[in-house]
């Protein structure tokens, strides 16, 4: 490719600005969908735009204690992880920019990396609520991951492919996954709730118990970062199911209709529920989610090696 | 009625004893003979200690030219109650030397009212374990009794203008394993400034302690110089939620000090407005508690459910808070015709909607991992600790002011209370939802059968010489009130204790080896009112500090003019 | 009763719903009749009998008696003192005060708005004209 078109792909669209923009419109749109529910008016549409301009602003105040490297560059990392694994997935329904085979397992860890600074970042401070955040956010990362990857990995199986855009491919031309692997959907939308802290799994960063759990001693850069970074993860988690479970994204159009679809479940899943304790989390996804992730792929392993098509 | 066994109790020990009729029991004991008292009135297993009382009495003696025995002393008042009886035993000490022994060797709980009294008033109280401040600022200046009638409001300032500025206090000593997470004074959890100090051992919680007296205001020494009249508006604004009950409680004292009863159909009215104010103040506690468990959806409905009571009483009284419906001898406002149909369709709208919170409250899955089996509190416990209101109701405890001892329409309209055996966390949400029910079967009972007459009658503004004591059942529990009249236009002694206090006892007694998030849960579920208490250091025994422990802690702590300011 | 997600119901109706929320001060509804706003008195029936100023509680209220026969007076009020609750209306025997419930809210940026004055401070003599 051209230089200008690499340019063009990885900073402008469909990675980088257009990524950050509708990662920002999908942050208006949960949190606009949330406030519906909830007979509410909600923000307008500038609303995350404006939080994170006015976070650019702010002063970035690094408290005493900590390691200044680690405090200033975790976020940058998370964000930078974030945007890259957009690079991997069919952003708006094209072609992801960058393929090669066991691609999916890597965006995977890449998402995860967001998780990892996190966790890194509340045990870097000495704020008792940081530290008791951190630790939730790494115990939680625990019990969802491993469901999560076997989750995305039960469309890998039965396309026969680790790549991503042949995975999406293969979605497009048979069922809709959602309707031959209706656990591993579960498991896989409940998982991305789990990995961006939503309700009802956000006991890392329970407002009522630890402040903002590890995330507490931020503020300015930093915080607008890890902020963006969630975003920006909740719309690439999105896409990916969407391509693996909801039948491919082939357009723009399907790309927009199948992700809005989704976040429109998750915006209702975060609205019917009580906080989990942390405790009741890993117990839930350790008993649950890992039984019916493991379940799912064990019927695919079954029906592929029978030789039914799926 | 206060039974032989109790004025038997009393004989022996060769005191004083005045019948003073009507469910109170007075008598009179010199300071050395208390314990032995207190003790006898134990062992007779009569009644909790309500409040204990201090009062100056400079008015008094300058009002009765009473220049003997009486001159120059203070007077401290020990309240035991039980259902609608109330023994008040009253110690006289000399101003030159105030010396009291302490009863806290034989009702534990007595300690923190000991505590106010000895700062407010200057007055040592021996035996009792070493402590620090309680109300007051730990660099509030020695020697500077707020409650003493020398010690004006000018006099105050002008000494505290004049101390130096301290540096706040850093936090707790951390020994090995503790791992201490400050609470407060700002926290989200909060509604209101408090410091809880809780060691974690991970998730469990090893120990708690509390720290009270942020919003302290000094209500009871501002009644004193104010008018009758205007005092009812202060203590009005001592809680924003439970505004109305608190100014019930005022002017049900001032009548009975002017000898008045106000007429019936004020008596309903302010009947009509105590129990929409419970409504309110139950659905606002759903909505908070709702919010502490993660569950924001709850909130927000039950606050818009609220906002309909809000409006009918902003209809009928003016405001949405603070209604300001009563005045000595009466009320203000009344309910007419249209008024009362709006209050008619708000009931119809509202109990669909209890009904339904009800059923989420006793049947989601995900709410109920947070609230069942949480926070158990055995009935006998529940007894023995004193604590009141939904939160004694719903571990068994039968204790409902407005049944045992029905005041202003009570009786021609009474209460069906709500109990539940549960003992935890959901058992208490189940208990004040049931008595949202059972608040609007009385609204519209009231409406239905509102007597007709006067709003009011004429009360004084001067109130006869004497005192009274009204209690009341707030939304969260008990309500103590003791008023003195020297006869002038001023009070000369009000005295507030409140309920939240007693229930700071069970939270202490239940939090360690809870996780820690349970603790946001725990403290909402008695309905915490903040402002209306002290500051009170607790550790468990092991602590490095002074150590009170959580049985120490009561029935109805020394009550203090606080309040919510929602 | 659903079990899990029992708030189902209220989440979907409420998507066709309007929301709750009163966008003030886009939109202003009117207070109920009895709200208790800005303080009016009127002077034709004042007596100068000062109960409302003995009895509130704010002290936000001072009447200056200039000729009592007349019914001339100055009567001050502090809507910032003011905690609106009313008793001065009740001591009122006459009736010469209510309290308004159009004009509730009083912000403004200057203390000098938060003071109002009824009755005329009575004229200094004019000056002798110069030579």
């Amino acid at each position: 490719m051209s230089v200008l078109l690499v340019i063009v792909t990885y900073l402008i669209f469909p990675g980088g600005l257009f990524v950050i923009v509708g990662s920002l419109a999908y942050e208006y749109a949960d949190r606009k969908l949330i406030a519906r529910f909830q007979n509410r008016v909600g923000p307008r549409w500038f609303q995350p735009l404006a939080d994170l301009v006015k976070l650019l602003v702010k002063e970035e105040i690094v408290p005493a204690g900590v390691n200044r490297g680690l405090f200033i560059w975790l976020p940058a990392v998370a964000l930078a992880a974030a945007l890259a694994a957009a690079v991997y997935v069919p952003m708006a329904g094209l072609a992801p920019a960058w393929s090669f085979p066991g691609d999916v397992v890597c965006t995977v860890y890449l998402l995860m990396m967001m998780t990892l600074c996190i966790g890194l970042a509340g045990a870097n401070t000495s704020d008792r609520f940081s530290i008791i955040g951190a630790v939730r956010a790494l115990t939680q990362l625990f019990s969802y991951e491993a469901p999560f990857l076997l989750a995305l990995l039960g469309p890998a199986v039965v396309s026969g492919s680790w790549r991503i855009a042949q995975i999406n491919g293969y979605a497009q031309d048979h069922l809709w996954m959602i309707v031959t692997q209706p656990l591993g959907f579960l498991v896989a939308l409940l998982g991305l709730m789990g990995k961006l802290e939503l309700s009802p799994f956000d006991a890392p960063e329970a407002e009522t118990e630890i402040v903002s759990g590890a995330l507490t001693e931020y503020s300015g850069r930093g915080l607008a970062f890890f902020r963006l970074g969630r975003d920006i993860e909740l719309f690439v988690g999105l896409t990916l199911i969407a391509s693996f479970y909801l039948g491919g994204l082939a357009n723009p159009l399907q790309f927009l209709v199948k992700t809005l679809a989704l976040l429109f479940v998750t915006a209702g899943l975060q609205s019917l529920f009580a906080r989990l304790r942390i405790d009741q989390t890993v117990g839930l996804w350790w008993r649950i989610g890992a039984i019916l992730g493991l379940g799912q792929l064990l019927i695919l392993i079954a029906l592929k090696t029978a030789g039914v098509p799926l | 009625m206060i039974p032989e066994t109790v004025t038997r109790a009393l004989q022996p020990a060769g005191i004083r004893v005045i019948e003073a009729g009507d469910n109170n029991l007075k008598a009179d004991v010199d300071a050395p003979s208390l314990p032995r008292v207190v003790t006898a009135l134990k062992e007779a297993r009569w009644g909790y200690l309500s409040a204990i009382t201090g009062l100056d009495r400079t008015q008094l003696e300058a009002a009765a030219g009473d220049t003997e025995t009486l001159a120059r002393s203070f007077d401290v008042l020990y309240h035991f109650c039980r259902g609608a009886s109330v023994l008040t035993i009253r110690v006289t000490v000399p101003r030159e030397n105030p010396v009291l022994p302490s009863i806290s060797g034989v009702l534990p709980s007595a300690v923190l009212q000991e505590r106010e009294l000895s700062e407010t008033f200057g007055i040592e109280i021996t035996n009792m374990p070493a402590h620090g401040r309680l109300l007051l600022s730990d660099d509030w200046p020695a020697g500077l009794y707020p409650m003493r009638k020398e010690h004006t409001p000018d006099f105050i300032h002008q000494k505290i203008s004049e101390l130096p500025h301290t540096e706040p206090s850093a936090l707790p000593e951390e020994g090995p394993g503790k791992f201490v997470i400050p609470i407060g004074p700002q926290h989200p959890a909060l509604k209101e400034p408090a410091h809880f100090e809780l060691a974690v051992d991970g998730e469990i919680v090893t120990d708690v302690s509390l720290r009270l007296g942020y919003v302290h205001r000094g209500i009871e020494k501002a009644a004193e110089s104010r008018t009758w009249i205007q005092s009812v508006y202060l203590v009005e604004r001592i809680c924003g939620i439970c505004s109305h009950i608190h100014a019930t409680a005022f002017v049900l004292g001032v009548e009975k000090l002017a000898g008045v009863s106000a007429p019936p159909r004020a008596q309903a009215i302010r009947t009509l407005f105590a129990e929409m104010e419970r409504i309110h103040s139950h659905l606002l506690w759903l909505g908070v508690a709702a919010h502490q468990a993660g569950f924001d959806t709850l909130f927000m409905f039950s606050w818009r459910d609220r906002e309909t009571i809000m409006d009918l009483l902003d209809q009928v009284s003016g405001n949405r808070v603070n209604y300001s419906v009563n005045v000595p001898g009466g009320v203000k406002y009344d309910i007419d015709q249209p008024r009362s149909d709006a209050i008619r369709r708000g009931m119809d709208a509202l109990e669909p909607r209890i009904y339904h919170y009800l059923e989420i409250v006793t049947r989601d899955e995900s709410f109920l991992r947070r609230t069942r089996g949480v926070g158990v509190f055995p009935r006998d416990q529940a007894d023995s600790l004193g604590v009141v209101g939904p939160t004694a109701r719903a571990s068994g405890v039968l204790r409902d002011l407005r049944v045992e001892s029905p005041y202003i329409a009570y009786g021609d309209f009474p209460v069906r209370p709500v109990y539940d055996d549960g003992c935890d966390l959901a058992a208490r949400f189940v208990v004040r939802i049931k008595e949202l029910f059972e608040s609007c079967r009385l609204v519209r009972a009231i409406l239905d059968a509102l007597p007709s007459g006067d709003l009011r009658v004429d009360v004084p503004r001067r109130i006869p010489e004497g005192e009274a004591i009204s209690r009341v059942e707030a939304p969260r529990g008990e309500l103590f009130y003791y008023l003195r009249s020297a006869g002038g236009i001023n009070p000369d002694r009000v005295k507030v204790r409140t309920p939240s206090l007693a229930n700071w006892a069970y939270v202490l007694s239940v939090a360690v080896g809870l996780k820690l998030a349970d603790i946001p849960m725990v403290i909402v579920g008695i309905d915490p009112c903040f402002s209306c208490n002290d500051r009170m250091t607790v550790l468990r025994p092991d602590g490095s500090r002074e150590s009170v422990s959580w049985e120490q802690l009561v029935p109805p702590g020394a009550g203090r003019a606080g309040g919510c300011p929602e | 009763m659903i079990r899990i997600g029992s708030m189902l119901g209220d989440i979907t109706r409420s998507l066709f719903r309007r929301p709750f929320t009163e966008r003030y001060p886009f939109v202003v509804k009117p207070a109920p009749e009895r709200t208790r706003g800005e303080l009016l008195w009127e002077s034709s029936k004042c007596t100068g009998c000062m109960l409302c100023v003995r009895d509130c509680p704010a002290d936000a209220i001072s009447v200056t008696v200039l000729d009592r026969a007349a019914k001339k007076f100055i009567f001050r009020y502090r809507t910032d003192r003011c905690i609106y609750c009313g008793q001065c209306v009740v001591s009122c025997k006459p009736g010469a005060l209510s309290m308004s419930p159009a004009k509730w809210h009083f912000a403004s940026t200057s203390k000098e708005s938060f003071s109002i004055v009824h009755g005329e401070v009575p004229q200094q003599p004019a000056s002798p004209p110069e030579k």
